[in-house]
């Protein structure tokens, strides 16, 4: 099988690997790309040696996104604020976040279009954290200006790149801002009108899900249906990372396999053509996306959806492997640097290990000779499970120094329990378009399973050796 | 694998050439954006400007009677605008005392 795809990733990640720890000029290493691009084209008839140079030019191409990705423009307003700068400024800009309450601070990305300091203003470019420690009415898109100061992000003491962390979002710098003079509002929207009418819409379904249920269970609902977590507090998170399940918490792959199922299922109902009926399934992952906020984990697996589906269009066999490379490509060419965020690689290395190991596993104890069918189900279960944690195993080790044994178990028990969950949170969501009455009925067998998933959830991080922090 | 069929490297070999056409203009137009710095004048000092002042305003100031705020406005109508403070000391009826208490209110930008 040909699998083109993932070898040009591999080199593209490498390269971006490479231009992490090697120090180069972008353009002697671009000029040297242009002679073997040229080289290439000469090549281009003879098969084997053709791959040499557009290998080395997959590699220098990610070396050079990534070096180029951390090049600031020069009116960067990251290159007029020194350290330990004590001066006050008065940035213009709009909103280009989602604001969202996090450690008691009112907290959005400010994307400025206009600065000014003592008597120069000038016209700038940038993003910047603004954190605010009083609450304000604020959306995406909101014209502002701010007067405060501007502060570099720090590394923790622990070597937590919390500096690294905003850089790879392109912040590169934050304004605390307490006092509510300190913030002008203007008139009008600058922000995306898509991304507008999705977080208008994700707005309306979390209005839907917190008028039908308690807080707590419905933070949990908002935060596997929606992808906002503001409403799960620091113990029900951390009891989650214990037992090795937060990833239920986090919208990914499996809610937008869950999306694609319900639209498939409806359309097909409402007689709804092939052709149709994926063209439309794609329309809904994509709005789907921006809706939770095109996180990483839910950006993969929605182009891996997009991949999937495309494939039936154009009458072609999927491949995992190669949809999974491509939808790696996609999101390291818009922003290279997330190779290196934790979540990008917990995201794709799980989804690896599972389709590389529970084969192989499968084979080794002989699953699929089993007759008895529910004995196979659990079965089968336990060895994605354990395939998905023994992938990532290692990563989880070094970044959060902790090793949760009792994941597979509670990840056989928890996961069929949260696609329930997450079956009856699309059902409530759209039951309240038909009727209230019927979102509150819906609502009580909702509760009552999100009740049975944290106290499950107890239970197992109670056991003995559940998780061993290092 | 290795096997790709003459389109597929044509493919191949176009994606790469407009992924670094990309690079480049991406980083040229990083690295040659200019910054255009406006001064903002210390208007705090409430000087006014002498090619925006309008002719009921003119005639509000102290030192400037109404038929000498008539010519300022005339003088400005028939050059376009002032290029600096000193064109006041052709207009009638501005001698080098009246200049001098002039020059403290008015700015030229």
């Amino acid at each position: 099988m040909m699998r083109p795809s993932l070898v040009l990733t591999v080199f593209y990640c490498w390269g971006i690997v490479l231009a992490n720890l090697i120090r180069f000029s972008f353009w002697p290493i671009m000029g040297l790309a242009a002679a073997i691009f040229i080289g290439a084209i000469l090549l281009r008839r003879k098969n084997f040696v053709f791959w040499i140079p557009v290998l080395v030019l997959v590699l220098f191409a990610g070396a050079l996104n990534l070096k180029n990705s951390r090049i600031l423009p020069k009116d960067h307003i990251h290159n007029f604020v020194l350290y330990k700068d004590s001066s006050l400024y008065r940035l213009s800009g709009f909103i280009d976040s989602q604001p969202e309450l996090k450690n008691q601070y009112l907290q959005f990305v400010f994307r400025v279009q206009e600065a000014q300091n003592n008597r120069l203003k000038w016209p700038a470019c940038g993003k910047l954290l603004v954190k605010l420690s009083f609450i304000r009415k604020l959306s995406y898109g909101d014209q502002l200006t701010l007067m405060g100061n501007l502060t570099r992000p720090y590394n923790f003491a622990s070597g937590r790149g919390y500096k690294d962390f905003l850089a790879r979002r392109g912040v590169y710098l934050i304004m605390r801002l307490d006092d509510p003079r300190q913030i002008i509002q203007h008139p009008g929207n600058r922000g995306s009108k898509l991304i507008n009418h999705s977080l208008w819409l994700r707005t309306k379904m979390e209005e839907v899900i917190r008028r039908n249920l308690t807080d707590l269970p419905a933070g949990i609902l908002c935060a596997m249906v929606l992808g906002q977590k503001r409403g799960i507090s620091w113990l029900v998170n951390n009891s989650f990372v214990r037992s090795g399940t937060v990833h239920i918490l986090v919208v990914s792959g499996f809610n937008v396999g869950i999306v694609a199922f319900i639209i498939n299922l409806l359309l097909k109902v409402l007689r709804f053509r092939r052709i149709a009926r994926i063209i439309l399934t794609i329309a809904c992952l994509l709005i789907y996306c921006l809706i939770t906020g095109a996180s990483d984990p839910v950006m993969r697996a929605t182009l891996m959806g997009v991949i999937f589906l495309s494939a039936y269009l154009f009458k072609r066999s999927p491949d995992i492997y190669n949809s999974l490379a491509i939808s790696a490509l996609f999101i390291l060419t818009i922003n290279p640097g997330q190779l290196f965020d934790i979540g990008f690689q917990l995201s794709f290395i799980s989804v690896l290990a599972i389709v590389y190991l529970y084969p192989k596993l499968e084979a080794l104890i002989g699953l699929r000779v089993y007759k008895n069918k529910i004995w196979k189900s659990i079965g089968q279960g336990c060895l994605v499970s354990f395939s998905a944690w023994i992938g990532t195993l290692g990563i989880i080790v070094f970044n959060f120094g902790i090793i949760a044994p009792v994941t597979v178990l509670a990840n056989i028990l928890i996961v069929p329990l949260a696609t329930l969950i997450t079956l009856c949170g699309f059902t409530l969501v759209l039951s309240a378009l038909i009727s209230p009455v019927l979102a509150h009925l819906i609502s009580m067998p909702t509760s009552l399973l999100i009740n049975l998933l944290l106290n499950i959830n107890a239970l197992l991080v109670k056991l003995p050796l559940a998780y061993i922090c290092l | 694998m290795l096997n790709l069929t003459p389109e597929e490297r044509k493919v191949i070999l176009f994606v790469l050439g407009l992924a670094f056409c990309g690079l480049i203009l991406s980083n040229l137009i990083k690295v040659n954006r200019h910054i255009e710095k406006i001064i903002i004048p210390q208007i705090q000092l409430a000087k006014i400007n002498i090619n925006r002042v309008t002719l009921d305003e003119l005639s509000g100031i102290r030192c400037v009677p109404p038929k000498l705020a008539q010519r300022i406005i005339e003088f400005r109508n028939l050059h376009h605008e002032f290029s600096s403070l000193d064109e006041l000391k052709n207009i009638k009826g501005i001698g080098n005392q009246r200049y001098e208490k002039l020059k403290e209110v008015f700015f030229v930008e």
